[in-house]
């Protein structure tokens, strides 16, 4: 425990952990700031195509809307500011030279790489909260509430959910979204401990969740073959708890996946971490 | 001899033999290049034992392997009489070190540097950091970040840290690499006083035979990975020196009378200092007939440069 919070001091008392943070509350204010000035333009194009089937009365374009309609965006940048902070979590300690000093302590290897992956879920998980804040609380205060009206997943069609449900489906799309994050948090630690500088599992993490993304999106049937064992197919898995009804059975599928993914990830860099040569 | 006295100087013989660091035919390879071949050192408790070598002897990686931070590809390190490998968590609880420079966290202050690494030892209280601080000269700079440091006082930091938890033997690795003059001598006029003082064992590696022979009550020597010498530094240098320098007045009467001596021999004169072959254990000697004749010496000191041991060494003239 006291390695995990030493680990947690030294990683936030580095300004690059604020870097994330500050990106996304610049972002995210930034565009709820645009959407309400441009409300009228956006719900014009949002009705565009349902008017002529639907009769749609009350407040729309509001701050559950605004917010699953952000995390819709965000969700290829938010990897990004993950790596930042995840990938140099070990090579880091190489970089700066520092890795001498630790490893000739007591604690095993062991002992430090689970107290340094823990602190990267930790950061991970505070980083999807914050984004959650961030959307909600300046949405609803901006847009005000309503019921949540998106299209339906994977379907050409509208799912209409009641403002009663939208706070306990977003409380679970977070938490969904946490669980995706993790996966691409456990990759850039996975090559943070192959490394010795941090530049290379930043951009590594990247290349891997875009070439996954781009494989995944390609409408050719080999690479459909491929798409299964993609974990960026699954990575989008929180959009499912804004369903109507909720795919239980797939969630659970994908968050088996997601989940098996990051244990394997964190598992191969245990082993490699604890007989690498510490050469720097 | 009083029996108390007879068996205090049978403990503290005992004492200063215990074994507290052995390495068993440890070897390194990288690749096709093996960096360390079959070494066995032998430390004592007590001991300021001076690891000399030059660059790229191997020293680092011995350092490295022997604090965990590289496995061997053969032998064993045994320290405390306990095999490391088995006993890692026990061991380092009694070893600390610096491994090449020391490296700190930058973007904190030195105390927090501090509380930091002692912490992952066992819990360090305020005062702890500030007495280890002090003893280094860095009281006054506690709370600065390290990023402000100048070379030197990070070395003198990586010293603290290495004292925080008081172990009981500090792995240095060319501790006084990169320092001004003043720096050197105070890092090793603080690795004299730890080993006097605090009765600490202290393994220190450095490719300057001056430096190990300031400090160091014995030593090893170390190249191409392999061990060349091991021993007590006074026997070791004592045996080796035989060529000196004098600057003495009147130079004549002075290289009249060493040529005249069986076991001297002048092999060059130079801008008024002569340069002689002495046959071993006569130094001493040579300066006391120098003075019976009425000649002045200004200096009088060995060559003994580490390339000049090295060579000795290497090309089997030493009787070592």
């Amino acid at each position: 425990m006291r390695l995990f919070w030493l680990e947690i001091y030294k990683t936030f008392s580095r300004w690059r952990t604020y870097i994330g943070f500050g990106f996304i509350a610049l972002i995210v204010i930034l565009t709820e700031v645009v959407m309400k000035l441009s409300a009228v333009e956006i719900m014009n194009r949002m009705m565009r195509s349902t008017q002529k089937d639907f009769l749609i009365f009350g407040n729309v374009l509001n701050g559950w809307f605004v917010t699953a309609f952000i995390m819709n965006t965000l969700h290829i940048h938010i990897p990004f500011l993950i790596a930042l902070v995840a990938g140099d979590m070990v090579s880091g300690e190489a970089t700066s030279g520092t890795v001498r000093f630790l490893l000739i302590r007591p604690p095993s290897r062991y002992k430090i790489i689970a107290a340094k992956y823990v602190t990267t879920l930790f950061y991970t998980t505070g980083l999807v909260i914050f984004l959650g804040i961030v959307c909600i609380l300046p949405g609803l205060a901006l847009f005000g509430s309503g019921d949540l009206i998106m299209h339906h997943f994977g379907k050409f069609g509208i799912v209409f959910i009641p403002e009663v449900e939208i706070p306990v489906r977003m409380l679970f799309a977070f938490m969904a979204a946490i669980w995706s994050m993790t996966a691409v948090a456990s990759i850039a630690f996975l090559l943070s401990t192959l490394v010795e500088n941090s530049i290379g599992p930043i951009i590594g993490t990247m290349a891997v969740v875009i070439v996954f993304l781009v494989i995944g999106n390609f409408p050719f049937d080999f690479f459909g073959t491929l798409k299964p064992y993609l974990f960026t197919t699954y990575m989008v898995f929180w959009q499912r708890f804004l369903d109507d009804p909720i795919p239980w059975q797939e969630i659970a599928k994908s968050a088996a996946i997601l989940g098996l993914h990051s244990l394997g990830l964190f598992f191969i860099a245990f082993g490699a971490y604890a007989r690498k040569d510490v050469k720097s | 001899m009083g029996l108390e006295v007879f068996w205090g100087h049978v403990m503290e013989e005992s004492f200063r033999k215990e074994v507290v660091l052995r390495t068993n035919g440890l070897s390194k390879r990288f690749a096709k290049r093996s960096a360390v071949k079959d070494l066995n050192l032998e430390v004592h408790r007590g001991d300021v034992f001076g690891f000399l070598g030059p660059n790229g002897a191997g020293k680092s990686t011995t350092i490295r392997m022997i604090l965990t931070l590289l496995r061997p590809t053969a032998g064993s390190v045994e320290i405390f009489g306990k095999d490391l490998r088995e006993n890692r968590r026990s061991v380092l609880s009694r070893v600390c070190g610096i491994v090449e420079k020391p490296d700190f966290y930058l973007y904190l202050s030195a105390y927090k540097n501090l509380d930091i690494l002692g912490s992952m030892t066992r819990r360090i209280r305020r005062n702890e950091i500030m007495e280890a601080l002090d003893a280094v000269g860095l009281k006054s700079r506690a709370f600065e970040k390290v990023k402000t440091f100048s070379h030197g006082m990070k070395q003198r930091l990586g010293i603290a840290q290495a004292l925080l938890t008081k172990p009981e033997l500090i792995i240095l690795d060319e501790p006084t690499s990169g320092l001004d003059p003043q720096g050197m001598k105070e890092v090793r006029e603080l690795i004299k006083r730890l080993s006097v003082e605090s009765q600490m064992t202290i393994f220190l590696s450095s490719h300057l035979l001056s430096e190990v022979e300031l400090v160091a009550t014995r030593m090893a020597v170390i190249n191409h990975g392999e061990l060349m010498v091991q021993g007590d530094v006074s026997e070791l240098l004592g045996r080796e020196a035989t060529e000196y320098s004098i600057q003495a007045s009147p130079l004549d009467a002075a290289i009249e009378l060493i040529d005249s001596l069986p076991w001297a021999e002048v092999t060059s004169t130079e801008n008024g200092k002569i340069e002689l072959h002495l046959t071993p254990g006569h130094a001493s000697e040579l300066t006391r007939l120098l003075v019976t004749h009425g000649i002045d010496v200004f200096s009088f000191y060995p060559h003994r440069t580490l390339e000049d041991f090295f060579l000795r060494i290497t090309e089997g003239t030493s009787e070592i």
